[in-house]
Parts: structure tokens; C-alpha cells; sequence
């Protein structure tokens, strides 16, 4: 089965969403993103088989947002963490917060890091992009874990 | 009892009868002849008392007085006076030296002794007898011995007496649990003790069992006319006795206190005052022979002396005297609040109306015509006492009932305060709280629009370039400049509301490893720039290391934006040689006019323009709120050109300054403040 490469952006704001998804394509990334506008999109899309029942292929990079509507990014967070099938997917969290509770909550969770939004575009657009290099191209995924 | 006591008298006689004394009132006692030996048993043992004698041999005795009140040692021991007084100002000197009580020799054996008891178990917890004691008054021996047998046998504690007298003495002093007492008895009957025992507020309560005679009816009548709780005939057998006596013990119950009130037939002081010594001496025998302690005054004036170094419990005052006379000492007795209460008694003429009318005008309880045999005196005296005592009980009623209210007021207001204390802090924490979601939200919520200003800015500036002329683009520049700019003043803003509301701790630190650190991160952020770091030895503190972190990270940041300018930039970080360890900043940057030093450390206050040098107007605001969280100011020397000095203290100083460093007012005007931002 050919693997296609996914990134899941979980991100509330359309506005930010365009930006991170501009960024992306400026720094030539090629992957498929998929976007969740809330944290129950995101758990929907990991987790509830579609009508033909098959699951989507879960994707290779999460960047979280922690200010969502419904299920917050910890909540989000702590689900994938808690799921054997999803548990080792590589989690970004992408946040405008730098308070010293989310950051540690963010890592206690068992996020793999975590990314301050810059409020500088310029400085936005370039923190995507190594994030994308970093995560896709530089570093190893874990094995697929069989469900 | 914590001690023995020392007896010290040149006269053997005096001696030897003290010693019988104490010891059958089981008080153990050494006795002394000299000053010497006293003084060699004094350096050897603790005593509870010390009767001393004022003349001796070798000495003063007040002079031992002064060495016993002069010893920490012996801070415990009572000294009782004993001496024959001819001046009432021996008696006064003695009590102001330091006596606790001062008894004219010829002594009433009675109150001797009791008083020796009284002074001797001061400063011990009082070791009443339980309510088993039982005293018992009986003159016949054998049916005593036999009686008291069969008590103790029952596990009663059991004193006794031979006659009436004897036992009210007892009952006063000991305050026994019980009374039994046979009515026939050799001076005053047992009826009579038992009535002279219901009219003492201190011993009325006490159960009263009275023996009576195998025939005599009327004797009953009278025992219980008399307020005996019980009778018993004598020719009954012991057992029956023994019964009534623990059914009235039951009944008795609860009473009050029995200490709370000083008895009536406890011992008693009076004080005497006639410019006759024949009637004086007259006077003081007969009520010496009552048991009283006499105190003898020749004058008004002498009275009045006497009474502001001792109280006494009645006072009996002739009216024409030298000086100023008895109306006149009446008046100034009655006007002194803690000599108003004493019961006056005075003694006028027979036929002189006049004088008796302006002796109870004078506030006398009661007078008494000096003809009169002293049996009527006598029992004046009594009455007088008596309705002293009851009002004395009464007194202590009221106070008590008075200190319970005032308690239960203090309480409730104690358990108030408690409450609203309580409800504040909940307030406080509640109030905290909201700020603390408020300032998280402005950290999320107020960021993310900027990001889309300055983002699609930029997008229109890289995508859409062709359509824009110059002035467009320069127009799309200013909204990313002014999105960026506001994005600085949040940081700074949540920065500042974090040092308000952080926790505090103060503890030693060098701040010359925090400037080091901080200047070491600024220059590895501006890599262009060529500062010269003077930092002094020695920047010892004590402060809040997360804190004062912060405070240098703007006052070196400060002065390394300020000295951008500068061909030689050099900062300067010190401490003055004062005593209050004044630290200081110093550059030789742009500096500042003094003219607007007072604007220095206000919010989002600017001296300089944001062409010349970017900034918030929120870095020395927030070094301003560090300093005074630790008690401490800042101010601020300059000039335009010539760099500038911030000066700051880290703690009150303990001197008159701490009211201005607390509500934050302006330092000295020599001194002016700087900028809040430059």
C-alpha cells in the first residue's frame, strides 16, 4: 500500500490556517493537508471509520493548536496519547501561548514539541518551514503500529 | 507547701511561742535569734515566709528585708514584720521596703498563724483540703477521738477543735468540706457557730451537722433556727452520724468556689484612729482580744499615710482631732478609689449630734458614741465587716458575670474578623484569579489577529507587489510595523502584570552573576555591538532572584539601547558605599533631561521618539514594581548626551523612608526621576 504523506493542522482560526497553509506551500511542501477546525474534527478524523468503514491513513505530522472550540489541544492530546494506534504519531504543538502551565502541560501530555506562533509573518512563514523539514524530511518515523 | 518557714526574733519567749504555733498549725519552721544566722539559714534554703523582728541585736532587721527583696533567688518568699510599733511610720517604712505585712507586737496568736498560712502558700497553686475534709468541733476528748477514728476510718480528712471559737478560726483558714459540731460547747454553743458560719458570704454554703444532747428537744429547735443542715443526738451510734454526713455532703453539691471570697472570720486588720493614747490602747486590747490585727494612728494624717501603703478591712476614726481632723480624713478616704470601700467607723461624744450628722456627711458607714462599752463597738465593728463582705461578694458577682459577657463579646468579634478575613482572602483569590484568565486571554486572543494583520500585509506585499505603487507599499509597511509594535506592548504588558502578581521570595543572591548572565544574552543579540562591562565585587542582595532577573534584563537593556550612539559604549553596575546599599546602573549612552525625570518610570512613558529608540514605555514601570515588592526605590540622574545613573535600594532601610518607599512617592527632588522607557 503506497503511503501518503499527511499532515494534520489543527487549527480553529481561517486566518491563521491560511497563513500556516501558505507557508507550507512557499517551502514547497508537498503533503497533503488536512485541516480540523476543532479538537472534535481532529478526533473524528483520527478515530471514526468513514461510511465505506475504513479509517483515514493517519498522517505523519500533527501541529496542534491548544485554543480550540470543544475539545481543547491538551484534551486532543491526551486521546492520540492514550491510543495504541496513534500513540507514537510525531505532535507539534503550534500555539500563540508561552504560559509556563501550557508549555508544561503541553510536554507532560506527551507532546514531541513546542512551537511559538510569531506574530511577525515573516518569522511565522520560517518556523513553519522547519518544522516541515525537520519533522518530513530530517527525522525518522516510528514503524507503522499495527491496529 | 514549697518551703519551710524562718522565724527570726531576738526574744526567746516570742520564739518559742511561734514555733509551738506553727507546728500545731503543721507548719514547719526553723527559727533564728540573729541577723547572722538568719542570714547563714537564708543562703542555705528556700523559705516559704520569713517573720522577721525589726529590732535585733546585730542589726536592722529591715535591712535583712531589703537583702531578701534584693536576691532573685528569693523572690518568692513572703516577709511578715513583727515588731512592737510606737510609729505608725516604722509600720509604713517596713511596708514600702517590701513587707507583705507588717503585725504589732503585743500579736494575736490567731492571726499570726493564719496569716502565715495565707502568705506562705502564696505562689503555690492553693492546696485546699478536698471536699472530704470534715472539721470537727467537740470539746469532750474521748467522744473526738473516738469520732474522728470512725471519719478517717471512711476516708475522711478530719480536723478539729475544742471549742467554737477555734473552729470558726479552722473553718475560715482551711475551708473544710464539712461541719460537724456538738452544741454544748465551753465559750460560744454550737448553734451560735453554726449561725456565725451562715452569715460569712465565704463559708455559708458549708454543710453544718450539730451533735445535740440525748433529751434536749429544744436544742434542736434551735439548731435548725441556728441553719443546720442536719442534727444528730449523741447517744446515737457513730454509723448514723457518719450517714447524715455523707447524704449532706451529696446534697451540698455544687457550690461556689470556696476561695472566691475572702471569709469574715479570716483574718482582719483595723486601723485605729485617736489622738488618745488611753483610748487607743483601751480600744486595741479589747478588739485585740476578738482576734483582730490593731493598727494604731494618732492623727489623720498618719491614717492617710498608712493607708496608701496597706488596705485594712475597717476603720474606726475619732472625729475632733488635731490636723485635719476626723470629717476631714473621712472625706479623703471616701474620694480614693481604692480605699472608698473600707467600712468607717466613727467615734464621737455622746451628746454631740453635730459632729455625728457631718461624720456621715463626710460618707462614715456608721458611728458610735465613745461612752459606749466596747461590746457595742464590737459588734459594730462585726456588722460592718459583714455588709463590707457581702458587697465585696457582690462585686465579684457582677465583674465575673461582666468578664464572661466581655469574652463572649471579644469572641464573637475575634470569630467576625476570622470570618471576614476568610471571605476576603476568598475575594482576593478570586479576583486574582479572574486577572490571571484576563491576562491569558490578552496573550491568546490579542496575538492572533496581529499575526493575520502583519501576515496578510505581507502576502499583499509579496504576491501582489505589482499591482501597489511606492506609497502603497510603504502604506502595507506602517500596518506590519504598528501590528509588530503592539505585539511588543502585550509582551510587555503580560511581563508587568507577572511581576505584580508572581510569587516572592527573598533570599541571599550575587547580582553580579544575574548582570553578567543578562548581559552575556544581550550581547549575543545585537553581535555588532562593542560594550564595555563594569561590573563591581561584592553585588551582594537579598532579593527575588526571578525578579531582579528581570529588573536588569530592562535597566541593562536600557543602557545598552541608549549607548548605541556611543563610539566607546561602557556600562557601569555598582553599589555605594552607604548604609544603605544603594546599587546602581550607570551608561554613557543618550541619557535624559532632567526636567522630565518625574515622567520616568510612569506606564508607556517615552522621552524619546521611536525614530531615535524603539520601545514600549512599560521596561522601568516594571523595574519600578520589582523595587517596591522588595521595599525599596529607584531614581533616576542624568543628562542629555551624557548617559545616565539609576540608582535603587532593595529593602526599606528600616528608616524614616519606608513610608515613601511603600506608597511609592517621588524621591527627593535633587534626585529627580528618569524616564519610565527612554
Amino acid at each position: 500500500m503506497t503511503h501518503e504523506s499527511i499532515i494534520l493542522l489543527v487549527e480553529d482560526n481561517p486566518k491563521d490556517e491560511a497563513l500556516t497553509l501558505r507557508a507550507l506551500k512557499k517551502s514547497n511542501i508537498a503533503n497533503r493537508v488536512v485541516v480540523a477546525h476543532d479538537g472534535v474534527e481532529a478526533i473524528d478524523y483520527l478515530f471514526t471509520p468513514g461510511a465505506d468503514g475504513v479509517r483515514n491513513a493517519l498522517p505523519e505530522l500533527i501541529l496542534l493548536d491548544l485554543k480550540l472550540p470543544k475539545i481543547d489541544g491538551h484534551e486532543v492530546l491526551k486521546r492520540i496519547r492514550g491510543n495504541e494506534r496513534t500513540r507514537l504519531l510525531p505532535i507539534v504543538i503550534l500555539t500563540t501561548s508561552v504560559e509556563d502551565r501550557d508549555r508544561l502541560e503541553g510536554y507532560r501530555l506527551g507532546a514531541n514539541s513546542y512551537v511559538r506562533k510569531p506574530v511577525d509573518f515573516a518569522e511565522f512563514a520560517q518556523a513553519v518551514i522547519q518544522l516541515g523539514l525537520y519533522w518530513l524530511v530530517l527525522n525518522e518515523q516510528p514503524p507503522p503500529v499495527r491496529a | 507547701m514549697s518551703g519551710r518557714i524562718l522565724v527570726v526574733d531576738d526574744s526567746l519567749t516570742v520564739r518559742m511561742n511561734l514555733m509551738d504555733l506553727l507546728s500545731a498549725a503543721d507548719l514547719p519552721a526553723l527559727a533564728c535569734a540573729t541577723l547572722a544566722e538568719a542570714r547563714c539559714a537564708l543562703a542555705e534554703e528556700r523559705f516559704s515566709l520569713v517573720i522577721l523582728d525589726v529590732l535585733l541585736p546585730d542589726g536592722d532587721g529591715l535591712q535583712l528585708l531589703e537583702e531578701i527583696r534584693s536576691t532573685p533567688a528569693a523572690a518568692g518568699t513572703a516577709v511578715m514584720l513583727l515588731s512592737t510599733e510606737s510609729e505608725i511610720r516604722d509600720r509604713i517604712r517596713g511596708l514600702t521596703t517590701g513587707a507583705d505585712e507588717y503585725v504589732g507586737k503585743p500579736y494575736d496568736p490567731g492571726y499570726v498563724v493564719a496569716r502565715a498560712r495565707e502568705l506562705a502558700r502564696r505562689g503555690d497553686s492553693v492546696c485546699a483540703p478536698g471536699e472530704e475534709t470534715v472539721l470537727l468541733i467537740d470539746d469532750s476528748v474521748t467522744f473526738r477521738e473516738a469520732l474522728k477514728a470512725a471519719l478517717e476510718n471512711a476516708s475522711y480528712r478530719v480536723l478539729v477543735a475544742g471549742t467554737g471559737e477555734d473552729g470558726l478560726r479552722l473553718a475560715a483558714d482551711l475551708r473544710p468540706g464539712a461541719v460537724i459540731v456538738d452544741g454544748v460547747l465551753p465559750g460560744i454553743d454550737g448553734a451560735t457557730v453554726i449561725r456565725r458560719i451562715r452569715l460569712d458570704a465565704a463559708l455559708r454554703g458549708l454543710p453544718c451537722l450539730l451533735l445535740t444532747g440525748s433529751e434536749e428537744r429544744g436544742e434542736e429547735v434551735r439548731a435548725l433556727d441556728a441553719g443546720a443542715d442536719a442534727f444528730v443526738r449523741k447517744d446515737e451510734s457513730i454509723m448514723l452520724i457518719l450517714a447524715r454526713l455523707s447524704a449532706m455532703l451529696r446534697s451540698a453539691g455544687a457550690q461556689l468556689s470556696k476561695h472566691a471570697t475572702a471569709s469574715l472570720l479570716g483574718p482582719k486588720k483595723i486601723l485605729a484612729v485617736d489622738d488618745s493614747e488611753t483610748y487607743l490602747q483601751g480600744l486595741a486590747d479589747a478588739l485585740r482580744a476578738d482576734g483582730y490585727e490593731m493598727v494604731l494612728a494618732r492623727s489623720g494624717e498618719e491614717a492617710l499615710q498608712l493607708l496608701a501603703v496597706q488596705p485594712v478591712d475597717c476603720i474606726l476614726l475619732d472625729v475632733i482631732m488635731p490636723g485635719i481632723g476626723g470629717q476631714e480624713t473621712c472625706r479623703r478616704i471616701k474620694s480614693v478609689p481604692v480605699t472608698r470601700e473600707i467600712p468607717i467607723v466613727m467615734l464621737t461624744a455622746v451628746d454631740d449630734r453635730d459632729a455625728m450628722i457631718q461624720g456621715l456627711g463626710a460618707g462614715a458607714d456608721d458611728y458610735i458614741a465613745k461612752s459606749s462599752d466596747f461590746e457595742v463597738l464590737r459588734a459594730r465593728v462585726l456588722a460592718q465587716i459583714r455588709r463590707k463582705q457581702f458587697e465585696d461578694e457582690n462585686r465579684l458577682i457582677r465583674e465575673h458575670l461582666l468578664r464572661a459577657e466581655l469574652q463572649a463579646v471579644e469572641a464573637r468579634a475575634a470569630r467576625e474578623i476570622a470570618e471576614s478575613r476568610a471571605s476576603l482572602v476568598e475575594q482576593l483569590e478570586s479576583k486574582n484569579e479572574e486577572l490571571e484568565s484576563f491576562s491569558y486571554s490578552v496573550a491568546h486572543d490579542l496575538r492572533a489577529p496581529l499575526r493575520s494583520i502583519d501576515g496578510f500585509g505581507l502576502i499583499l506585499l509579496e504576491d501582489y507587489a505589482d499591482k501597489l505603487d511606492d506609497d502603497g507599499k510603504h502604506y502595507l509597511s506602517y500596518v506590519r510595523e504598528s501590528a509588530q509594535q503592539m505585539s511588543r506592548l502585550i509582551d510587555d504588558l503580560l511581563a508587568l502584570s507577572r511581576v505584580a502578581r508572581g510569587e516572592f521570595r527573598r533570599a541571599p543572591i550575587d547580582l553580579g552573576v544575574i548582570v553578567r548572565s543578562v548581559a552575556a544574552r544581550l550581547a549575543k543579540a545585537t553581535p555588532g555591538r562593542d560594550v564595555e562591562l563594569v561590573v563591581a565585587d561584592g553585588l551582594l542582595a537579598e532579593g527575588d532572584d526571578g525578579l531582579l532577573t528581570i529588573a536588569f534584563e530592562n535597566l541593562l537593556g536600557n543602557a545598552w539601547k541608549f549607548t548605541s550612539g556611543c563610539d566607546q559604549a561602557r556600562i557601569e553596575v555598582g553599589v555605594c558605599d552607604d548604609e544603605r546599599r544603594t546599587y546602581f546602573v550607570r551608561d554613557n549612552g543618550a541619557g535624559f533631561d532632567m526636567a522630565y525625570a518625574s515622567k520616568l518610570f510612569g506606564m508607556f512613558q517615552r522621552l524619546h521618539s521611536a525614530a531615535e529608540f524603539e520601545g514600549t514605555g512599560i521596561g522601568l514601570a516594571t523595574v519600578q514594581r520589582i523595587v517596591r515588592r522588595h521595599g525599596g526605590r529607584i531614581w533616576a540622574e542624568g543628562a542629555v548626551g551624557r548617559g545616565a545613573t539609576f540608582f535603587f535600594t532593595l529593602d526599606s532601610g528600616a528608616g524614616s523612608d519606608f513610608p515613601v518607599a511603600l506608597l511609592g512617592l517621588e524621591p527627593p527632588r535633587f534626585r529627580s526621576n528618569l524616564e519610565a522607557s527612554r
